[in-house]
């Protein structure tokens, strides 16, 4: 078990590497989007708005960008990324002739994006607390942990998404259909609890809407002890639930 | 002494197709033996079965004693693999790439520089340490997929078609270095498409084809049984089968472009070509790829 948590970390170290080299460039995307988002929609719209939910549009938006910007770098790097070094840089291949063995390979990928999730979730929080939109600073503790489980349950589905793609152009079936909707339907844009019926039932099964809430709770400082137990539980059961299925999945692609 | 690989009925099958079957065969610890075949004769299935890297359908197998289906961990700390890609990380310097894999094969972190900047002098390659590897020539990249795969100061390697696509200088320095590693009484198993090479260089040789191992031995050996003597080679192939037709003590490979004439005795082809009033383009010994062609009967894909 040391050895196989040893090993693991060293595929982590590997993609670090690798992320490091470019890092400017690999953060650009993730830090600039959310940014982007909150000046064109939070203050171009805000003029047009009352508050919403009792916050201002941008302190509405915030944290659930924090969360998007989580589920987006762990899904590219699950599938994408994850997909090149399966297929076309066979990085694997390399591994599966050091110790490392197929479940170091998926232990270590699966906490990459749980880390990368965490990075992300934390760092948007940090830039956005520069402008004043975190309430109370210490809750920024809590918002690595939420990033984590984002991560860990959205890079699942591009794990699962890697091993259901017969060519690199279908990750964009994945997007469309699976994250994309997360994204727009997760209460992250608008508030849910004017929808209809349906509409909320849908929502609140989302993995993501479940990071959003407990982001919001955390931006807001409006913490309800039941709820946060009760979306800490169904994030975690979807991180547990998914990555087993992608652990079973990508075990089978990788040892033929 | 124990046997290094031991391999009874080891076979594989990717659904319908069967990549492997009945692989048999013992490898002692110091031999060098030459893996020969065909593209998709299940040469880099069987390398795969070895580390782990590819899960057998059935039979009995250890390498070191241990199972690899299980205990593909303490095997590959014993063992160097350089793989049929070389699988280097592209976007990281030559130096990176090494001294990731050291990580991965858990050097202490102390001898790590040391033992990298070692490896690339062996293989000169140390003036391109802070090389990226996308700004390695093909030669380049080969070699040090090559040393990589030392790292680990294995007692045994495995070379999947290490030569295979490079120039003849390259493929000079590789064979070289295969040599030094079997001097130094590391087993080695090579995968390749160059007979004379492996004819040089391995103890045994093993030709498979279609899955199933065809041929086993040392290369004299194997000459000797299946292709005995002297081969020459014509290059008019109609006009040489024609009148070929009724010589007999000859066997006649027609390969369209080239005729392949064996004799037992070099006599018997210089005279031959007398008779014909045809030069053979070569006289040569038989060598392992007679013998491969008669097995295989098939042309030797050179790159594919």
């Amino acid at each position: 078990m040391r050895e196989t948590l040893q090993l693991s970390w060293h595929v982590v170290v590997r993609n670090w590497r690798v992320y490091a080299k470019d890092f400017l460039a690999n953060i650009s995307p993730t830090a600039v989007d959310p940014a982007l988002l909150l000046l064109a929609l939070g203050m171009g719209l805000s003029p047009y708005m009352k508050e919403v939910e009792g916050h201002p549009y941008t302190a509405f938006l915030a944290p659930g960008l924090a969360c998007t910007t989580a589920m987006f770098t762990a899904f590219f790097e699950a599938s994408y990324g994850f997909y090149v070094k399966m297929t076309f840089e066979a990085i694997f291949k390399a591994m599966l002739t050091t110790p490392i063995g197929v479940d170091e390979i998926l232990l270590g990928e699966l906490w990459w994006v749980g880390i990368k999730g965490a990075m992300m979730a934390t760092g948007v929080s940090l830039v956005l607390a520069c402008f004043g939109l975190f309430t109370y600073l210490p809750w920024i503790l809590a918002m690595p942990f939420i990033g984590a489980a984002v991560g860990l349950a959205c890079g699942s589905i591009g794990l699962i998404a890697s091993t259901m793609v017969k060519n690199i152009d279908q990750f964009q079936l994945a997007y469309a259909f699976v994250v994309s909707p997360l994204y727009f339907f997760s209460g992250v844009f608008f508030p849910v609890s004017a929808a209809p019926v349906w509409f909320r039932v849908m929502v609140n099964i989302s993995p993501l809407y479940q990071g959003a809430r407990l982001s919001q709770m955390a931006f807001w400082n409006d913490f309800h002890a039941g709820e946060a137990i009760v979306r800490t539980l169904v994030l975690l059961m979807y991180a547990g639930v998914l990555s087993l299925m992608a652990a079973k999945r990508v075990r089978k692609r990788i040892i033929l | 002494m124990p046997y290094v690989i031991e391999s009874r009925g080891v076979r594989k099958s990717f659904g319908e197709t069967e990549a492997l079957r009945d692989a048999t065969l013992a490898v002692s610890p110091g031999e060098c033996v030459g893996l020969l075949g065909p593209n998709g004769a299940g040469k880099s299935t069987f390398i795969g079965i070895l580390y782990g890297a590819v899960r057998r359908s059935g039979g009995d197998l250890s390498v070191f004693g241990m199972d690899p289906a299980t205990q593909s961990r303490d095997i590959k700390r014993r063992l160097g693999v350089v793989p049929q890609e070389n699988a280097l990380d592209e976007g990281l310097t030559v130096e990176e790439n090494m001294l990731l894999f050291a990580r991965f094969l858990g050097l202490p972190v102390a001898k790590r520089a040391a033992r990298v900047t070692e490896l690339l002098k062996y293989m000169s390659l140390e003036h391109k340490a802070g090389a990226p590897i996308h700004a390695l020539s093909g030669g380049m990249k080969r070699r040090l997929a090559f040393v990589r795969a030392l790292l680990g100061d294995p007692e045994m390697l495995i070379l999947d078609e290490p030569t295979t696509g490079l120039d003849p200088a390259v493929r000079h320095v590789l064979w070289e270095k295969v040599g030094d590693l079997r001097r130094q009484g590391k087993t080695i198993l090579v995968s390749t498409h160059y007979m004379h090479e492996a004819e040089a260089l391995c103890d045994r040789v093993i030709i498979l084809n279609h899955g199933n191992i065809t041929a086993l031995g040392s290369p004299k050996e194997l000459i000797r049984e299946h292709t005995p003597g002297f081969v020459a080679i014509f290059s008019a192939a109609p006009e040489v089968c024609a009148k070929l037709s009724k010589q007999s003590g000859l066997v006649v490979d027609n390969r369209g472009d080239v005729a392949l004439v064996r004799a037992p005795a070099l006599d018997d082809l210089v005279r031959l070509q007398r008779e014909l009033g045809i030069e053979a383009q070569q006289l040569r010994p038989a060598n392992l790829e007679d013998v491969f062609l008669k097995i295989t009967g098939e042309g030797l894909d050179q790159d594919a």
